[in-house]
């Protein structure tokens, strides 16, 4: 009986996700601005939650609790870098978002190649997005079905449980692109900030009687959980170095990720885009109820085999009403969802607007670039469950060199929006080099000499071949035109 | 003016939320204030200040 209302409540949740999803585009003619920029007339509201909630992942319903109950402190560096994560995009999104109307622009990789006047630049940018998206991808969905299968107790196969969540996803990117995305995203980021708090106040009222008395007692028993720079996997303290270096890089990589920088170019004015990232920091306050789920797993027996399944684990174990067991598998649903739409949509609508058609300069008519973009969501999707489904190697390194190269976007867009003297050859160059220095970091991190975060050396190797070799060049007549046309009202503040 | 300030509190803040900032706090303060993790206090009431401060910015530059 318990199982049934746990599936029931999980089954209404992801008919709702379909019904809006695909009821969000109705009414309105079919076309590429429509389905991959919501012909940029989205408002604060939608802007708001397509940002929180995308940010909200799987990982934040299982891998922050698991972070804060096995390494404590060290789990406080993803909200110490989202006090600045999301600044660059105040003054980066504007400018962006300004090209994009004037020049029709979709995509972060289209405006940085038509400003250097170098396609490859697309081609390089769409690769490392493709590569970064699918392992990332393929985690929300383990993500997702390993949810459904620990609480039915397996009766629902995590295969099985991915195969239903992405079917749900795929309905609604397919119907209606960036819109199903939005409102879908609305609604799941409402469910998840209430279930976070309502778990997050509830778990240790139940198990320590209040929050103050989880972290009274957890001083006394282990006091090197709450002191920064917390621990490492191993359970050994962390180095300074490496928690400062990834708060600095996360700041860097934030705003350039594509499926959130993609957004300036969906909004409806600059003042919509500053506003979204005036109010993001109030989403950054929600994670505060994640980490006190997995500090209220702390000295609970028996501990769970790994600490990613720590709010599982306590849910099945403390034997809660079913009710609140279906709604948390619903919240961690929605969680990976809110994310996993973004990307897939992001990823397909790049692969097609930067790689055939700006890289390739292959033209499509309006038409069947649409219904490209629509096959290649199809095409992500299966790949990634593929690679969830069926890759037993670590996902979690192919993630970590992705994210190390996406974060290398960043001196690429400065460049492309504030830099009149940095030249096509220098963007390029430093892509390359800081990609392959930080890919090179995180596969053997013992070559590093001091123990800092492989994305900060390549950001290093970054700005300075970008540097170098546009100071070896010469850079375009177009340069000031373009520069000019993207400071609009913000020039002579 | 307005830019430069706003990138000082910037600097100001990033060397708050990591080392030496917090690394500062970590060695002097106590374990806990108001019931939760000093560190765990000291990262929301960065997110909480910037918040107002980019805020600030933002009308200042409205105004302009």
């Amino acid at each position: 009986m318990s199982g049934a209302i746990v599936v029931s409540v999980c089954a209404v949740y992801l008919l709702a996700c379909v019904a809006l999803g695909t009821l969000s585009s109705r009414g309105k003619a079919a076309s590429t601005s429509l389905y991959v920029a919501g012909d940029r007339g989205l408002g604060l509201l939608l802007m708001y939650f397509i940002t929180g909630a995308t940010i909200f992942s799987a990982f934040a319903f299982l891998g922050l609790p698991g972070w804060a109950y096995s390494r404590g402190a060290a789990a406080f560096y993803i909200l110490g870098y989202g006090a600045l994560g999301f600044v660059p995009f105040y003054f980066l999104g504007p400018r962006a978002a300004r090209l994009g109307r004037a020049r029709g622009f979709v995509t972060q990789a289209e405006m940085i190649a038509a400003r250097f006047e170098t396609p490859a630049l697309a081609g390089v940018m769409a690769l490392v997005s493709a590569v970064a998206f699918v392992p990332y991808l393929a985690l929300q969905m383990k993500g997702a079905g390993l949810v459904l299968e620990t609480v039915t107790d397996g009766a629902v196969p995590e295969a099985l449980g991915a195969a239903i969540v992405y079917g749900v996803v795929l309905v609604y990117v397919l119907k209606s692109g960036v819109l199903g995305v939005g409102w879908t995203n609305t609604f799941q980021g409402v469910f998840m900030i209430a279930l976070a708090w309502g778990l997050g106040l509830y778990l240790p009222a139940l198990r320590h009687g209040s929050v103050t008395a989880m972290f009274e007692e957890i001083a006394a028993s282990r006091p090197e959980l709450l002191a920064a720079p917390g621990l490492t996997s191993s359970g050994e303290p962390w180095h300074w170095a490496e928690y400062s270096s990834a708060v600095i890089v996360s700041i860097i990589g934030f705003s350039a990720w594509p499926h959130l920088f993609m957004k300036a170019f969906t909004a409806k004015s600059d003042e919509t885009l500053r506003r979204t990232v005036l109010l993001y920091p109030t989403f950054q306050i929600f994670l505060v109820p994640l980490f006190l789920i997995g500090f209220a797993g702390v000295g609970f027996a028996p501990a769970p085999d790994q600490a990613d399944q720590i709010l599982p684990h306590l849910l099945m174990r403390l034997e809660l009403s079913p009710w609140l067991v279906g709604l948390f598998c619903a919240g961690a649903l929605a969680a990976s969802m809110s994310s996993g739409d973004a990307m897939l949509h992001a990823v397909a609508s790049i692969t097609v607007r930067d790689g055939w058609v700006t890289a390739l300069s292959r033209r499509l008519s309006p038409d069947r670039e649409l219904g490209a973009i629509r096959a290649l969501v199809a095409l992500y999707l299966v790949v990634a469950y593929g690679v969830a489904i069926l890759y037993d190697g670590s996902l979690v390194f192919l993630l970590l060199s992705a994210y190390g190269a996406v974060v290398q976007f960043m001196p690429a867009l400065i460049a492309c929006l504030y830099v009149e003297r940095a030249t096509g050859a220098g963007v390029l160059a430093g892509l390359l080099g800081g990609s392959a220095l930080t890919v090179l970091f995180v596969a053997f991190p013992e070559l590093r000499p001091l123990p800092i975060h492989a994305g900060l050396y390549g950001v290093t190797l970054n700005v300075a071949l970008l540097a170098g070799v546009s100071a070896l060049g010469r850079p375009r007549a177009s340069s000031q035109t373009f520069l000019r046309e993207a400071a609009g009202a913000d020039a002579g503040q | 003016m307005r830019n430069l300030a706003f990138f000082l509190y910037a600097l100001v803040c990033l060397a708050a939320i990591t080392w030496p900032g917090l690394g500062w706090l970590t060695a002097r303060a106590p374990a806990l204030v108001l019931g939760v993790p000093t560190s765990l206090a000291w990262n929301v009431g960065w997110v909480v200040l910037t918040f107002f401060v980019l805020g600030a910015y933002h009308l200042t530059g409205r105004r302009r």
